[in-house]
């Protein structure tokens, strides 16, 4: 059955890939949606909630404003909170009620902007798409924004783009990826957006080059490439071997995937499944260092600027059901499980899929051996 | 109890149509209830003597809680027809249709029927069915018969023809059907002609054939029905006819 996900579990929305990428910028994010089912993004999808201050906000739209299309609640509502919290910028986030409405947010957060006197951008988010490209939308927004002078280029310093805990939680990957560059003779500028200011993303400039690490990385980097001529490199530092094969990549300053796009499979052949770059990456370290082939099945976004030869997307539960008949085993988020009943299953967490529920069995495999005995 | 809905493409007619026949079920010594479902408001206009009765849309906007008896949002009008308007969001906001679907909820939650007891109940909508919203007035529970309002202009009977595809589609929901065509005359060439054939297509009868009046603008003009305004005009014997056809069916 098509767009039916009857086994598994959805994917964190693009409404939440926006507030996972700005969540620690010091500006206000509002969503504007009725209250409820929007909290499983601070209970589940969120796992800095607890521990970090945000100024996250739902707008707790109601039947009537739905109705009634009463922007000048919500600008109103904005206006005074803003005042009040002094925010470095508004992020307004679009939902499914507001889609449906069809709420101009650009229009709103421009009235915003001119009353209140703070930057303000709308995100046409609508909760029907996955998170990727809430991320890839707000970082290439708030970059277009923030980074418009040129600085003096730094050489051997790199940006890390597309960090988030939606692909990367907050079991110390992103620190790890920080460190081995640093132990491989680079400064770390910005990192785009864990322990990350705004001040570090007017920097960004300096950098020599770019390592996004997930797809919602992608846009940003793609701008600072247009805008200053700072190349890009595709890839996630996993495992010692294809690590090291990713430094190559960097070392040459040239934009390009971190990885080889031909692929030949093996005797052992198994499929992974989950966010294409940080899985591409995952897959080609496994292969790297064990004799097997490993297919990244991508349910989120279809990514053929990405895919080796064998990599395919998968919009539907069923084309996830077909695809993995023909593997010996199957590495995915333990809630896929349920697919794949007469399979070898590597339970691999992910918590843009699964939420916080296996936060605590996530490994860091950031230039980790990934030899299996 | 009948329950009507009348359609027809947008200036064809509807609302002159419906408040007319509302006071003429009401001459016929029914009590009616008359919803002008659009964000115009204008449907009950003539029924109320040029001084309007505040949507519910309004009301809710304006009073920021909704109305907790039917006077809060109902006026009688002539005939005692018990006039009401559903209203819509500030033109270009919101959700119209959303906002038709509320108001009929709302209604449900005053019992409006169970109330008033009404023998006739008229439900004037918009233009066309553009959402769900607008199908609102067909569904099961509302008017179970539809009226499509058309002249012989090219425009108008197209717009018949998607109402009336439209209220098709929706046959197995349990929906109202199609009772059949009113003619409302703007005098184009052939004009019997050609919406006689256009109903004959599709099984439909010309149940009331109303003729272009001056009578009609002239009780406008003053708040009126041509009802109100002189019973014994034959235009109002048309209205008359139709309502009495519509009771005996
Ligand atoms: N038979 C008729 N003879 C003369 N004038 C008529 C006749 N029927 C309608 N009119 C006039 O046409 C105008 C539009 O009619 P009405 O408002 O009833 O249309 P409507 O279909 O309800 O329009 P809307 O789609 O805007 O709600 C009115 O001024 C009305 O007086
Ligand atoms: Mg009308």
């Amino acid at each position: 059955m098509r767009q039916v996900v009857g086994l598994t579990s959805t994917y964190s929305s693009d409404e939440f890939g926006v507030c996972s990428a700005l969540y620690e910028l010091g500006g206000m994010v509002v969503m504007h949606d009725a209250s409820g089912c929007n909290s499983t993004y601070t209970t589940h999808d969120e796992p800095r909630w607890y521990d970090q201050d945000s100024m996250i906000f739902i707008s707790a739209i109601s039947e009537m404003e739905a109705i009634m299309g009463d922007d000048d609640k919500f600008i109103e509502d904005l206006v005074q909170t803003a005042n009040e919290l002094k925010p470095r910028f508004i992020a307004l986030v679009g939902a499914p009620i507001p889609y449906m409405m069809g709420t101009d947010f650009d229009a709103i957060a421009q009235i915003v902007e001119e009353r209140t006197g703070i930057p303000s951008f709308g995100f046409m988010t609508n909760g029907m798409q996955y998170y990727p490209n809430g991320i890839s939308m707000a970082m290439e927004r708030i970059v277009d924004f923030y980074c418009t002078e040129k600085k003096e280029t730094q050489q051997n310093t790199v940006n890390i783009l597309g960090a988030t805990p939606l692909d990367f939680s907050i079991n110390g990957s992103v620190e790890s990826i920080q460190e081995w560059l640093k132990s491989n003779g680079y400064t770390v500028n910005c990192t785009l957006a864990m322990n990350c200011s705004l001040e570090d993303i007017q920097n960004m400039s300096k950098a020599s080059i770019n390592l996004v690490v997930s797809t919602g990385g992608l846009k940003a980097a793609k701008l600072l490439e247009s805008r200053f001529g700072i190349p890009y490199v595709v890839g996630v530092p996993y495992g010692k071997k294809f690590a090291s094969k990713l430094l190559e990549k960097l070392k040459l300053k040239k934009t390009s995937l971190g990885w080889d796009r031909k692929q030949v499979k093996k005797e052992k052949h198994l499929a992974l499944i989950g966010e294409a770059v940080t899985s591409i990456s995952l897959a080609c370290a496994m292969e790297e260092e064990n004799d097997v082939s490993v297919i990244v099945l991508d349910p989120l976004n279809e990514n053929n600027e990405l895919y080796r030869t064998l990599d395919v997307y998968v919009p539907e539960e069923d084309d996830v059901m077909e695809q993995i008949k023909s593997v010996d085993g199957i590495i995915a988020d333990p809630l896929y499980k349920a697919l794949c009943s007469n399979k070898e299953f590597y339970p691999y967490a992910h918590v843009a899929f699964s939420g916080r529920i296996f936060e605590k069995d996530l490994p860091n495999l950031i230039n980790t051996e990934m030899k299996r005995k | 109890m009948l329950k009507l809905a009348i359609y027809g493409k947008g200036g064809i007619g509807k609302s002159t149509t419906t408040a007319n026949l509302a006071a003429a079920f009401s001459k016929l010594g029914k009590k009616v209830i008359q919803i002008g479902c659009d964000p115009k408001a204008d449907s009950t206009m003539n029924l109320l003597g040029g001084t309007p009765v505040q949507p519910v849309m309004n009301y809710i906007r304006e009073k920021d809680e909704e109305p907790e008896t039917i006077e809060d949002i109902a006026k009688v009008g002539y005939g005692n027809v018990l006039c009401i308007e559903t209203g819509g969001p500030t033109p270009g906001l919101g959700c119209a249709g959303r906002g038709i679907i509320t108001t009929f909820s709302l209604l449900e939650d005053l019992e409006l029927f169970e109330n008033y007891q009404p023998d006739v109940v008229l439900y004037d909508v918009l233009g066309d069915v553009v959402c769900g919203g607008f199908a609102a007035p067909i569904r099961e529970g509302y008017a179970e018969h539809v009226l499509i309002v058309t002249s012989g202009e090219k425009m108008a009977l197209y717009a018949a023809n998607n109402i009336y595809s439209a209220v098709q589609n929706f046959e197995d929901r349990g929906y109202a059907s199609v009772k059949g065509i009113v003619l409302n005359r703007r005098n184009v060439e052939n004009e019997y002609e050609k919406v006689s054939n256009f109903a004959k297509e599709r099984n439909l009868e010309i149940i009331a054939d109303i003729p272009r009046s001056n009578d009609i603008t002239h009780y406008e003009d003053q708040g009126m029905t041509v009802i109100q305004g002189d019973a014994s005009l034959p235009i109002s014997q048309v209205y008359l006819d139709l309502a009495k056809k519509l009771l005996e069916e």
